[in-house]
């Protein structure tokens, strides 16, 4: 059994076999790791409960607070916020940007989260599907699989550029979430495999460049906030790929630049807590307040 | 070369207690490794940081996640924030050191783990490549160097004695129950020591068969 190598590839075995990327992705599974479908299922419906409870209890009372205090409580503003004004970029997108705010505010308070793919990046996936569920109605079935298509195209990532800040910045992580979740939404929606591929393309190509400059090295500021960004890219992305938008490079070329890219990113930029806003007057009076100056 | 990731529940998973995937459930798993190779209690832990894990450590909950690694705690364990207090008061010398110079083994996210008791000692140098995924691209163990390719699952095997020239029938079985893309053999002054780098996720019937078979066998 080989593990599908290119987005192209998986896109190119969904329409020969005329079957949706999640169903391949959960063939895949089985294969690999000789369990049955309804283990692979199984595991994957834990994920998602896990990421619902995350969801929930970052928008509940006041919110949930870091160590630090750094960030928590900004997802139940957002959530008061659209309860009394029109927002201006839509009651659904502000919704996605609550549930991502919301689990990110949870993984930065040492609660449990599913990482996807990582724990920095923990809300993104999660903020554009549990608005999609009310906007689409969706069942958990439906929902299973929306984990499934977002995985597998995500190990291509993972496998050909990376998702760990420390060696690509948070293009490798913020990036990759949203390109798996514009892909995922996609399928979701009803969009053929190729608008997946364009959706993922586009995402990728929007977040390109991005670095991971946490303040005093904790996974609060900006990480929390990267995620709305994440979240909206992955929606924006999957619009324009339902609208028949076009990306003009290839989503495996688009994987292939983002490796390159982060590659090319000093030290200071890749998860050391050194350069961006970590660098700032403020970020470094933050470090120097909770660590001491010793560091 | 096996793909470093070859789960689906690599990409979505693992369920984790925050912050950091890589430096905090990744820093779990390496110490897992460390716990399973070691196998006995142990008295000292020191464990050496290198570049991004060397910076941010504190920030992410390394320091903890190790210990709970270490102690043989899974990624989700609520008590994975306690764990240096929990490791001391089981009487194991608990140390981090910030390392300035570039990591040995070549990866940002690297921790060096060197665990020993009275009659034991070993060097586990493991690196967190994102997600919770890790590889381990050094090993010391009964003095003897070992260098895997780095993604697990690694199999390794203490031939004391060296009574089993070429480990036959063991690669035999791993051949059988769990293909591997290379096979390395280590020649100590008192053991041999064989290891495997696994192409595909063991599940558990299959790690449990093989060290059951084979004394002295680790599915790390």
């Amino acid at each position: 059994m080989n593990m599908y190598d290119s987005i192209q590839a998986i896109v190119d075995d969904a329409n020969e076999k005329n079957k949706p990327i999640s169903e391949l992705i959960i063939e895949q599974e089985c294969q690999l790791s000789g369990a049955d479908r309804e283990t692979v299922w199984n595991k994957m419906a834990k994920n998602l409960e896990i990421m619902r409870a995350a969801v929930k209890r970052g928008q509940e009372g006041n919110g949930v607070y870091s160590a630090t205090g750094l960030t928590g409580g900004e997802a139940v503003k957002i959530k008061k916020y659209r309860e009394k004004h029109q927002t201006l970029s839509g009651d659904t997108m502000m919704s996605a940007v609550q549930n991502a705010v919301a689990t990110n505010e949870v993984n930065a308070a040492m609660g449990v989260v599913c990482a996807t793919p990582t724990a920095g990046s923990s809300g993104t996936l999660p903020g554009v599907l549990f608005m999609l569920e009310k906007r689409l109605n969706l069942k958990e079935e439906q929902m299973i699989r929306f984990l499934f298509t977002a995985g597998g195209l995500g190990m291509v990532i993972a496998n050909h550029s990376g998702i760990a800040g420390a060696t690509g910045g948070c293009q490798a992580e913020v990036g990759s979430a949203a390109a798996m979740g514009a892909a995922a939404a996609v399928e979701i929606a009803g969009g053929t495999p190729e608008q997946s591929s364009q959706a993922l393309a586009m995402a990728i190509s929007n977040l390109l460049g991005l670095v991971c400059d946490p303040i005093a090295g904790l996974v609060e500021i900006p990480c929390v906030k990267r995620n709305a960004i994440g979240a909206g890219n992955a929606l924006i992305a999957a619009d324009m790929a339902l609208a028949g938008c076009i990306s003009k490079i290839p989503a495996d070329e688009c994987i292939s630049a983002m490796n390159k890219v982060g590659r090319g990113l000093p030290a200071s930029l890749r998860e050391t807590g050194i350069g961006g806003l970590a660098g700032t007057p403020t970020g470094q009076a933050i470090r120097a307040r909770i660590f001491g100056n010793n560091v | 070369m096996g793909a470093k990731y070859r789960s689906v529940f690599d990409i979505i998973g693992p369920i984790m207690i925050g912050p950091s995937s890589s430096h905090t459930a990744g820093a779990v798993a390496i110490g897992r490794v460390a716990h399973k190779l070691f196998g006995e209690p142990m008295t000292k832990v020191t464990v050496h940081y290198y570049e991004s894990f060397a910076k941010t450590h504190r920030g992410h909950g390394t320091d903890y996640a190790i210990a709970a690694g270490i102690l043989g705690m899974a990624p989700d364990d609520q008590r994975v924030p306690q764990a240096p207090q929990i490791a001391r008061r089981n009487g194991i010398d608990l140390r981090y050191v910030e390392e300035e110079e570039p990591s040995p083994i070549h990866h940002p996210n690297t921790a060096v783990l060197c665990i020993s008791n009275k009659h034991k000692k070993i060097l586990v140098a493991g690196c967190s490549i994102g997600g919770g995924a890790i590889e381990i691209r050094k090993l010391v163990v009964e003095g003897v160097k070992i260098f895997p390719a780095g993604p697990l699952p690694i199999v390794l095997y203490v031939d004391h004695g060296k009574k089993h020239p070429n480990a036959v029938e063991l690669t035999a079985e791993v051949e059988k129950l769990a293909p591997f893309y290379r096979k390395q053999s280590m020649r100590g002054e008192e053991c041999d020591i064989y290891e495997y780098d696994i192409k595909h996720y063991m599940n558990k019937k299959t790690i449990d068969k093989l060290e059951a078979d084979f004394d002295n066998l680790i599915c790390l």
